[in-house]
């Protein structure tokens, strides 16, 4: 889901978590981060739109991606 | 090769398309690629990333046809797995870092990608956590997608010809490429009788058994089969006895196709010359072949979904149905074709966000036309287009209201009026059908026959909804009989109004190929059955072995009996005793799949 709403943006996005850092419109390198519940990431965009897809991002952390809690 | 190996065994499964032949297996897997180290002349590197992209690109058709059957059959969270692999296939790391690579270090395609995608998985499998290590399958399976596709000539070129095919599951795509290697018949372990896939192998002619359950897995390439498409059987390395008795029978399958050759320029006329129209459903173009080789006079039901769900996306253009329209009804002319539009089923394939808690009951068929009539518009404007070559008819799926017909009705007025004004041909006076296929409409027919321009009876869904058994759920797909009494009073009714009113009706469900509803249809008076080519012989062979008279007789019994197994057992002394030459395909219980299928 994370992909899915950056990809509508055309601003890079990285996410850091430890050492690694992954390009965040890229499905395998998102699960490839193997981010467990509880893990502490670090979203870094850039780019000529990156106000709209922080906000469209933290709009989905806050929504718990859509599941059923 | 053990003891075991070496012993007869028979693995029991669902005929889907008939027939009986005996060979060596071909077992077709993933293990049957190896991929290796392989470097690229440089001349080669430029012809290898447009390969690459083209594996992609077939790879991601297969899945938006994987999506589409996953989200009708199995529900939407299955669905999501699919599109997550879809996602994956526009990744750069698949379609960047491998082109990398290939450029790089010249490695062939398969190579880099194994490399690149091994890396990934291992850093899942890693995690310890079983939710990443699902997803390292997902990354394997893209991997053998993509790997499948770059290695498609060589895989296929591998089949030999006189070999039976035995897969976990086979795409519609595959069947087709080996039916073309000449290929005996077809083994799976998964699918169902309206599989796609098992559509494909009966409009081929190619015997196939499917849902046989872990087959795949027990045997190995050069075993010797039989495989028997009439019964739902697989016979593993069969003794010597069971060979004489299966030589014989598929002797007298292959006496009774013969005899059929001789059924196919004959009238399908019953003893007092009272004639009924067979008709043939398909969803190809490529099938039309098929319409003189089996005798139909015309298409009853032409699945237009298909044509969305190969190209998969529902933009398909108005000037692309066109040709495909134009082709079908050139083909076929003057006999009619019946073009139904677009059926698609709950949110199947529509790119809408919301999740239906239950798809057969929701947003389907005309339901969806109406709220999208972006696709409807182009739909009509494209058969009405085609109908100016030909005899064509449109029918409309999943009616439940009166209103629905009308809405249609002049959707289609309208299309008339702007292909009018740009100039285009078509045919002045195109019926308009109803499928008949919610109880609703067999009960209030009387109304809907002022409406339409003829019936078509889907009994599939209308036995669905009338006995409220969903047939691809295993714990009550017993309870799914289509002969029920219920549903035939439903069918009595909607064929006494359309009488009234004059106008035909005829049945394209399942049940217009199963022998033993013949006789009770003809006796009701239905004027013309559809069905897959390869069952018209044996019905019109009923067909001509009955009059109408013992039709209405056998038709009053069954209206009164008290359940669907009182009505088969009725048919079936009736088949008996009239030596249809069908017992054939009805001594065993499998067999009336047969029939249904």
């Amino acid at each position: 889901m994370i992909v899915r709403t950056a990809a509508r943006f055309h601003c890079d996005f990285f996410i850091h978590k430890d050492e690694y850092e992954i390009n965040g419109k890229s499905i395998i390198g998102v699960m490839t981060l193997a981010a467990e519940q509880g893990a502490v990431l670090k979203l870094v965009l850039d780019g000529d739109d990156e106000a709209e897809a922080v906000a469209a991002l933290v709009q989905l952390f806050e929504d718990g991606f859509g599941e059923v809690k | 090769m053990t003891d075991s190996r070496a012993q007869e065994r028979v693995f029991a499964g669902i005929a889907v398309s008939p027939g009986i032949t005996i060979g060596p297996a071909y077992v077709h897997s993933r293990e049957a690629f190896v991929v290796e180290e392989r470097v690229l002349d440089e001349s080669l590197v430029d012809a290898e990333i447009v390969a690459l992209s083209e594996a992609i690109s077939r790879s991601e058709r297969d899945l938006n046809k994987i999506i589409a059957i996953a989200r009708e059959k199995l529900g939407e969270d299955s669905a999501a797995i699919f599109e997550a692999q879809r996602l994956m296939l526009f990744d750069d790391a698949v379609r960047g870092e491998v082109e990398r690579c290939v450029r790089r270090d010249r490695f062939d395609a398969a190579y880099a990608l194994h490399r690149i995608m091994g890396r990934h998985r291992q850093k899942l499998e890693a995690s310890g956590n079983d939710y990443f290590r699902d997803r390292a399958h997902d990354l394997q399976d893209v991997e053998d997608r993509i790997i499948r596709h770059l290695r498609r000539g060589r895989l296929i070129s591998a089949v030999d010809p006189a070999h039976i095919v035995v897969s976990e599951n086979l795409t519609a795509a595959d069947i087709i490429l080996f039916s073309r290697r000449g290929i005996l018949g077809c083994a799976m372990d998964y699918g169902g009788l309206t599989s796609h896939v098992s559509i494909m192998a009966r409009s081929l002619g190619v015997p196939a058994v499917v849902s046989l359950h872990g087959l795949a897995a027990e045997i190995q390439t050069g075993d010797l089969l039989i495989l028997d498409g009439i019964r739902g059987r697989v016979v593993v390395n069969p003794s010597e006895s069971t060979l004489t008795t299966y030589r014989l029978r598929q002797e007298r399958f292959l006496r009774l196709r013969e005899e059929e050759k001789g059924l196919v320029p004959l009238p399908a006329e019953t003893l007092d010359g009272y004639s009924i129209r067979l008709e043939a459903n398909l969803e190809l173009k490529d099938e039309v072949s098929l319409i003189p080789e089996y005798g139909a006079q015309g298409i009853g039901l032409f699945r237009t979904e298909m044509l969305f769900l190969a190209e998969g996306r529902l933009s398909v253009s108005e000037e692309d149905q066109f040709h495909i329209y134009r082709s079908v009804v050139s083909a076929v002319a003057p006999d009619p074709v019946t073009l139904r539009v677009l059926d698609l089923g709950g949110d199947k394939i529509l790119p809408v966000a919301h999740r239906e808690h239950n798809p057969f009951l929701g947003w389907r068929g005309v339901r969806v036309l109406l709220d999208k009539p972006d696709l409807l518009m182009p739909q009509l404007r494209a058969i009405l287009r085609a109908s100016a070559f030909g005899n064509v008819r449109i029918l409309i799926p999943m009616v439940t209201d009166v209103a629905e017909v009308r809405a249609v009705r002049s959707y289609v007025a309208r299309a008339k009026d702007e292909l009018r004004a740009e100039g285009h041909a078509f045919a002045e006076h195109v019926q308009l059908g109803v499928m008949v296929e919610v109880p609703s409409v067999a009960l209030l027919a009387d109304r809907f026959a002022s409406e339409a321009d003829f019936f078509s009876i889907g009994t599939n869904d209308l036995t669905q909804y009338a006995l409220a058994v969903d047939r691809g759920n295993d714990m009550v797909s017993r309870l799914f009989r289509d002969l029920h009494p219920a549903v035939l009073q439903l069918i009595r009714k909607t064929v006494e109004a359309a009488r009234r009113r004059g106008i035909p009706v005829g049945v394209c469900g399942e049940l217009a190929a199963n022998l033993r509803a013949v006789p009770i249809l003809v006796g009701l008076g239905i004027d013309s059955l559809s069905m897959s080519p390869v069952y018209l012989p044996s019905v019109k062979r009923v067909i001509r072995a009955m009059s109408k008279e013992e039709g209405q007789l056998l038709a009053r019994e069954a209206l009164e009996a008290d359940d669907a197994d009182e009505v088969a057992a009725r048919l079936d002394r009736w088949l008996e005793e009239h030596r249809c030459g069908v017992s054939f395909f009805l001594d065993t219980k499998v067999a009336t799949r047969l029939g249904t299928s």
